[in-house]
């Protein structure tokens, strides 16, 4: 199987999935909320709204109908308009998204750029109290929940020490254009690095274990000793040998991570009252907001599987090994 | 001891996980949680879900940054208190009383056991005590006699009148009056005769007794001519107590915050608007229009000479019942059964209480149960189907794979904690939906890992060789192929164990965990939405530490099994 054709079956693999996904998410809403509208009874959607919304989402027809409506418009890109904000939720879910993926991309950078260095390390002086020392404290963060880390953290820096701020991404009130106008300031820096710190921690210890065991296994291989048998360095041996070809399940992991991202640290962004796509699918949720909730949830399923075909092809490319079958 | 080599071949895993130490570390401190499950009643100091709530003897004093609680006198509630000539006296209940000693309150054993409900204290030192079931104490010359009573009647107030007489007044309209020479007790008739409960008494400047009770009910008694008139202070609410200032001054308090004031002997009662509409126990008034009073739930209302009530701050919610008021020091004293509220970590509380007086020790006790059993449930499901979605994959192949395959693939798709959050807020949380919430994505990983390993076993000669001898597939697959990624089974089910725990947590942590239930995520959901956790700290840190314990101690676990499952990392370390 040449390269291209390889791509082009994942491509619509991932396709597929994402159909599947769609499927499953619309018969779960169906089965557990069979009237939309009718919950929002008590939101004050008057009898027209309510008949736009019906219309919409093609209520009165039959279930296959409203199957085929909801994937026409989802292909289209219209989720509709939200209970709650009486918005376009297209715009909401971008919106979210972007606050999310700043929070979680600058968490997932530092703990890589610390963890596998940190890890390659560790394997070196293997065996020794700073190997145990090391994997205690990657496992140990890994292990606490990032809501209570996230809690212990508000209460040390934000309410003891009063250093920090602990809600939201600005400091209220604000007046932003647009997205990086929003980020691009020190007071947004200055609201990211509790909630940064915390998720980066937790993520700490999967690429400094990854790397550490990776490293491991590649320290038995023939090129290693070659290596040693030249006579160059320990460090050398380390950093330009063994570490480059340990690489590659950490780029694996570090493509998963991203792609799991956009799902948000739900707890984190609720914590901190962090503006993202995991609290507002909560609230959507929990208020019933149907479109709102549908698209988010579609949003992180499209960008998941997204990733995991990047990780694939970037596979092909890092590791000529891996046969196109 | 001689095993056979097979046996001792199965127990190698084990010895080689003996051999590392975070994994023993991780063994013992996991049994020991398994134990604090199995054992929670027993090990939990109180039920989890009791609101608890003590008696103690509250001593509240009058500062420039408002009334601070003192330390507690004792564990009973604290009725009446006395100040003359010096000495001061409290008593409360169980028969309880303290006198002052230089700075401190010394107990004194007045010989019984009932609760006393009023003091009163004359300049000489002779005091006299009442209180429920008759009880009238007498202390002349440093030793205390009983009187014996007429009726077994609940005795409310007393007070010295001239003379060698005292004043007593009980909740069915008894007026009683003691000689404390003879020590006898003399029945007045009350005028109403309705059995209406009279609270307190006070000798008004003239020399006569004004008492109070229930429905705006005042009596004088005038102890020279014996006459027993009814007075009308111009409230019908029930009146709880009466204090009179030595020049005349009067202050009556009431239930819903009933302030009645007179200025001098013989002036006009009149009703004053209460900062407060809840019971007040005690007042105090001096000679200049500066007054005082307390009632239930830490209320401290004090009037400026000017006439304004202002409420004042105070330290605590306890249920006040008797002020004692000496020159410029003022003391509020009392406590009912008050819920103990976010108390700090102590003796009774070992890790305090929350916002509703719940004991977090036996909270956090009972909490491993559920993270025990989401855990291991939820842990034990997805192994079942991720291994035998694995083995059927990797020992079928063909379309069998493909189908089971692309499901994986699909899954890999769907976020996790989303996807947990909409199954449980969709359907009613229940322990069903969250241990299905936990599994039902997480045996993706699973599958996918034991079919590639079986992938390669079934190529293996072993395989080839039952095939040949005749087996079915099915006993190929699980007597042959499975016992060869067992270990690789278990290495999964400490992660997923780990995982779960912290799913568990996390659905608990907001709002969604099994209700009903007792849970660490639950203790944290708890202390986020009360709001308090910002200043108890005792609160959020122990549920946190639990859940990291656990999950730490089965992933120590899983690491050595790790090094069972994978010998190539075993052979370098």
């Amino acid at each position: 199987m040449s390269r291209r054709t390889y791509l082009l079956k994942r491509v619509l693999q991932a396709m597929f999935s994402l159909f599947i996904i769609a499927t499953i998410l619309f018969f779960l809403f169906r089965l557990g909320l069979p009237d939309p509208t009718a919950a929002l009874i008590t939101e004050g959607l008057n009898a027209e709204q309510r008949e736009a919304v019906r219309v919409q989402f093609g209520i009165d027809k039959p279930l296959w109908h409203q199957y085929a409506l909801f994937l026409w418009n989802a292909v289209q890109g219209d989720f509709g308009v939200s209970f709650a904000y009486r918005a376009p939720v297209a715009e909401i879910v971008w919106e979210r998204l972007g606050n999310t993926m700043v929070l979680m991309l600058t968490a997932i950078v530092v703990a890589y750029a610390i963890g596998v260095p940190l890890g390659a390390w560790l394997s070196w002086r293997r065996g020794s109290r700073i190997d145990t020392v090391g994997i205690f404290f990657g496992l140990m963060f890994r292990s606490a929940p990032m809501f209570w880390t996230g809690m212990i953290a508000i209460l040390v820096f934000g309410v003891w020490l009063t250093l920090m701020p602990t809600s939201g991404m600005r400091t209220l009130p604000y007046e932003a254009d647009g997205f990086f106008d929003k980020i691009f300031t020190l007071d947004f820096l200055w609201h990211l690095i509790l909630p940064a710190t915390v998720v980066a921690l937790y993520y700490l210890g999967s690429p400094l274990l990854i790397m550490r065991n990776t490293m491991l296994e590649v320290y038995g291989e023939d090129f290693i000793e070659m290596a040693r048998a030249k006579g160059l360095p320990e460090r050398r041996i380390l950093y330009n040998h063994a570490a480059r070809n340990a690489l590659l399940p950490v780029v694996t992991q570090l493509a998963v991570t991203i792609g799991l991202a956009a799902g948000g640290q739900v707890v984190v962004e609720v914590v901190f009252s962090w503006p993202g796509l995991g609290r507002e699918i909560l609230n959507a949720v929990r208020t019933s907001d149907f479109p709102l909730a549908q698209a988010s949830f579609l949003v992180m399923a499209a960008f998941v599987i997204t990733l995991n075909l990047l990780v694939d092809v970037l596979y092909t490319t890092l590791d000529p090994r891996v046969s196109f079958k | 001891m001689i095993l056979s080599p097979s046996l001792r071949e199965a127990f190698k895993p084990l010895r080689l996980m003996l051999q590392d130490r975070l994994a023993v570390i991780g063994l013992m401190v996991l049994l020991f949680i398994i134990a604090m499950a199995l054992f929670a009643p027993v090990i939990a100091t109180h039920p989890p879900r009791q609101i608890n709530e003590v008696e103690d003897g509250s001593v509240l004093a009058r500062g420039p940054a408002g009334w601070m609680l003192q330390p507690s006198l004792g564990p009973v509630a604290l009725n009446g208190a006395a100040v003359a000539g010096g000495q001061a006296l409290i008593v409360g209940r169980d028969g309880t009383v303290y006198e002052r000693a230089g700075q401190d309150w010394a107990p004194v054993d007045a010989g019984t056991g009932a609760d006393l409900n009023a003091v009163a204290l004359r300049d000489d030192g002779t005091v006299v005590v009442v209180g429920a079931g008759g009880t009238v104490l007498l202390r002349s010359g440093g030793t205390w006699s009983e009187v014996p009573a007429p009726a077994p009647a609940d005795l409310r107030g007393v007070d010295w009148l001239d003379g060698a007489a005292a004043i007593m007044v009980g909740a069915g309209e008894e007026i009683w009056q003691l000689d404390a020479d003879t020590g006898e007790i003399t029945e007045l008739e009350s005028p109403v005769g309705r059995g209406f409960s009279l609270r307190g008494v006070a000798r008004d400047a003239d020399g006569t007794a004004l008492m109070v009770g229930e429905r705006g009910l005042a009596i004088r008694y005038d102890p020279a001519s014996g006459d027993l008139e009814l007075e009308r202070l111009g409230s019908s609410r029930d009146f709880n107590h009466i204090h009179i200032s030595p020049a005349g001054a009067a202050l009556v308090t009431g239930e819903r915050g009933t302030l009645v004031r007179r200025d001098a002997p013989g002036a006009r009662w009149e009703t004053e608007p209460a900062p407060d509409t809840r019971a007040l126990r005690a007042g105090w008034i001096g000679d200049d229009g500066h007054a005082f009073a307390v009632g239930r739930n830490g209320i401290v209302m004090e009037r400026d000479t000017e006439g304004t009530w202002r409420l004042a701050t105070t330290e605590s919610e306890r249920h006040l019942r008797a002020l004692l008021v000496e020159g410029d020091s003022a003391l509020a004293l009392g406590s009912d059964r008050f819920v103990v509220r976010l108390a700090a970590p102590s003796r009774d509380y070992w890790f305090g209480t929350d916002h509703l007086g719940r004991d977090l020790y036996s909270q956090n006790v009972h909490g491993s149960r559920i993270a025990l059993l989401v855990g291991f449930l939820g842990a034990a499901l997805v192994v079942l189907i991720g291994t035998n979605v694995g083995l059927v994959a990797g020992y079928y192949r063909g379309r069998t794979e493909t189908i089971l395959m692309r499901t994986v693939d699909v899954m890999y798709g769907i976020p996790f904690e989303p996807f947990a959050l909409i199954l449980v807020l969709l359907f009613q949380p229940s322990l069903l939906i969250v241990i299905l919430a936990v599994s039902l994505l997480t045996w993706r990983t699973v599958a996918r890992l034991i079919r590639s390993q079986v992938l390669s076993l079934r190529e293996r000669p072993f395989v080839k060789a039952a095939r040949v001898a005749g087996a079915s597939d099915l006993r190929i697959m699980y007597l042959h192929i499975f016992p060869n990624v067992m270990p690789l089974v278990f290495l999964e089910l400490a992660i997923i164990v780990g995982v779960s725990i912290i799913a568990e947590a996390t659905l608990s942590f907001l709002g969604l965990g099994p209700p009903h239930s007792v849970s660490w995520g639950g203790i944290l959901h708890d202390a986020r939405l009360s709001g308090a956790w910002r200043t108890a700290w005792w609160w959020n840190l122990p549920p946190g530490i639990l859940i990291m314990t656990t999950v730490l101690s089965v992933f120590f676990i899983s690491r050595s099994l790790e090094v069972v499952a994978n010998p190539r990392l075993r052979a370098r370390q």
